[in-house]
């Protein structure tokens, strides 16, 4: 075969890398307010969802972080900006105080490799 | 007119050995200039003759033949074909990629393990890990030390299954050793989020520089790599030990289903049962990472070998890069890039 035939093959192969890296399903936030403290709830388990979480400002604030079953690196949990990092539980809910929200001052998790993340936006 | 040729040159084994061909060539009426290049094995010469290179090359090796020095225009040819070989093998190389990142999104890998943990299921785990993003770390790094100690012993004839065996005994043996340690002492060796990024980090780096040079990229483009580290590479192939204690290490990568049967076998209490989930869980990796391993093997040794190496170097380099932005992103020194 010619040599242009493979640099087009090349070139949809990294659209299509491309595409699959920025690509990701959306899914319905949870946050909840109750008697004044307002709980974010993630669910970790072959990534984080939802991805992106917009939540208030200026309220104590806990993170619900959930799994189920979960054995991969969504379980090794870093939020480096409170110095946390634990391994999840396979199965269940661990929550993590995270103080007053303070707006502009977006919450991020890594999972322990880094392949997957979440951003937690207060305003 | 004079004419530059550049052969290729057979038999440089020492310094002095560009001294006296450049000696005995420059004796020759119709060679004008002379010129050794020991590293890449090559003779240039100006000359007025008007004889084709295949024939000039044959003259002039009469004349250091004695010496036991060869010239020829084939390595050339070689140097052409692969040329070729190497836009076969990014198509390749990357279509495996996209597989690979495809089946990681698709959410086929997430499946809930409900329950306790036993040697069973940590077996299956193990056999999920093998395929998962870990794969991107401990697989690229199995695939670059395979390819790369197949490539270096076809050519020295050095057979390549006993490194083999040796790396993964040393995952089985340090798996089942460090588990059973975490039975007992009950605490945290193996997870230090830090610790495994860094060592993620320095993989990756590995892979990025054992794909580049499977790619054939750097001899292409003449970059020069400090010697110091393919030296390196070179000499703890071929040890016993090096494949034993590299095989030893894959228990500290940074895998989060490692660290996860490590935390399990943290809270098992006991020699035997910590031991028990490490060992089936390493058990469960274990095919994947011997497919790799003869897969390349038997790859290197047959007649597309060049292909292999060129397609495993583009793979090796990708996952690298892959691994090498997430371990960035983990340790929160770069804002992460994907979600994969």
């Amino acid at each position: 075969m010619n040599k242009t035939v493979y640099i087009i093959i090349t070139l949809a192969l990294i659209v299509a890398i491309g595409i699959i890296f920025t690509g990701g399903a959306k899914s319905e936030q949870s946050v909840e307010i109750k008697n004044g403290v307002q709980y974010i709830t993630i669910l970790a388990s072959g990534g984080y969802s939802p991805r992106t979480t917009e939540a208030k400002a200026g309220l104590p604030t806990k993170l619900i972080m959930k799994t189920n079953g979960a054995y991969d690196c969504s379980a090794s949990l870093v939020i480096r900006s409170i110095g946390f990092q634990k391994i999840l539980p396979q199965t269940g809910e661990t929550e993590i105080d995270l103080g007053i929200s303070k707006a502009g001052e977006p919450l991020r998790g890594v999972c322990g490799m880094g392949m997957y993340n979440f951003l937690i936006n207060f305003s | 007119m004079l004419k530059k040729y550049t052969f290729h040159v057979i038999g440089t084994h020492c310094p002095a050995c560009k001294i006296l061909i450049e000696d005995i060539l420059k004796e020759q009426s119709v060679v004008k200039n002379v010129r050794v290049n020991l590293k890449r094995e090559t003779v240039e010469i100006e000359t007025d003759s008007e004889k084709n290179p295949e024939e000039l090359a044959q003259i002039l090796t009469s004349k250091i033949k004695p010496n036991g020095y060869t010239l020829s225009i084939e390595k050339n040819i070689q140097e052409q074909k692969s040329n070729d070989v190497i836009w076969k093998a990014i198509p390749i190389g990357l279509a495996f990629l996209v597989l690979f990142f495809i089946l990681q999104k698709s959410g086929i890998l997430n499946l809930s393990i409900g329950g306790k943990t036993t040697p069973a299921t940590s077996f299956i785990v193990g056999l999920i890990a093998s395929v998962s993003s870990c794969l991107a770390i401990v697989g690229g790094l199995v695939l670059s030390l395979s390819a790369k100690i197949s490539q270096d012993d076809a050519k020295e004839n050095i057979s390549d299954t006993k490194t083999y065996l040796l790396f993964h005994t040393g995952r089985l043996v340090s798996f089942a050793l460090l588990g059973g340690l975490l039975g007992i002492i009950g605490n945290a060796i193996g997870i230090n989020f830090t610790f495994a990024a860094i060592l993620g980090i320095i993989a990756s780096l590995v892979m990025i520089t054992l794909g580049l040079n499977l790619t054939g990229v750097f001899s292409k483009n003449r970059i020069a790599l400090p010697g110091g580290i393919f030296n390196f590479f070179r000499k703890i192939e071929h040890k016993t030990l090096t494949p034993l204690i590299i095989g030893f290490a894959t228990f500290f990568l940074p895998c989060g289903f490692t660290q996860s049967m490590q935390v399990v076998a943290i809270s098992s209490g006991s020699f035997i049962s910590g031991m028990l989930i490490m060992l089936s869980f390493a058990l469960g990796t274990l095919p994947v990472l011997l497919l790799l391993s003869f897969g390349s093997a038997s790859f290197a040794h047959g007649k597309h070998a060049p292909l292999f190496f060129k397609s495993a170097g583009v793979i090796v380099l990708g996952l690298g890069l892959f691994a090498l932005l997430a371990g960035l992103a983990g340790l929160g020194i770069i804002n992460p890039l994907f979600n994969i």
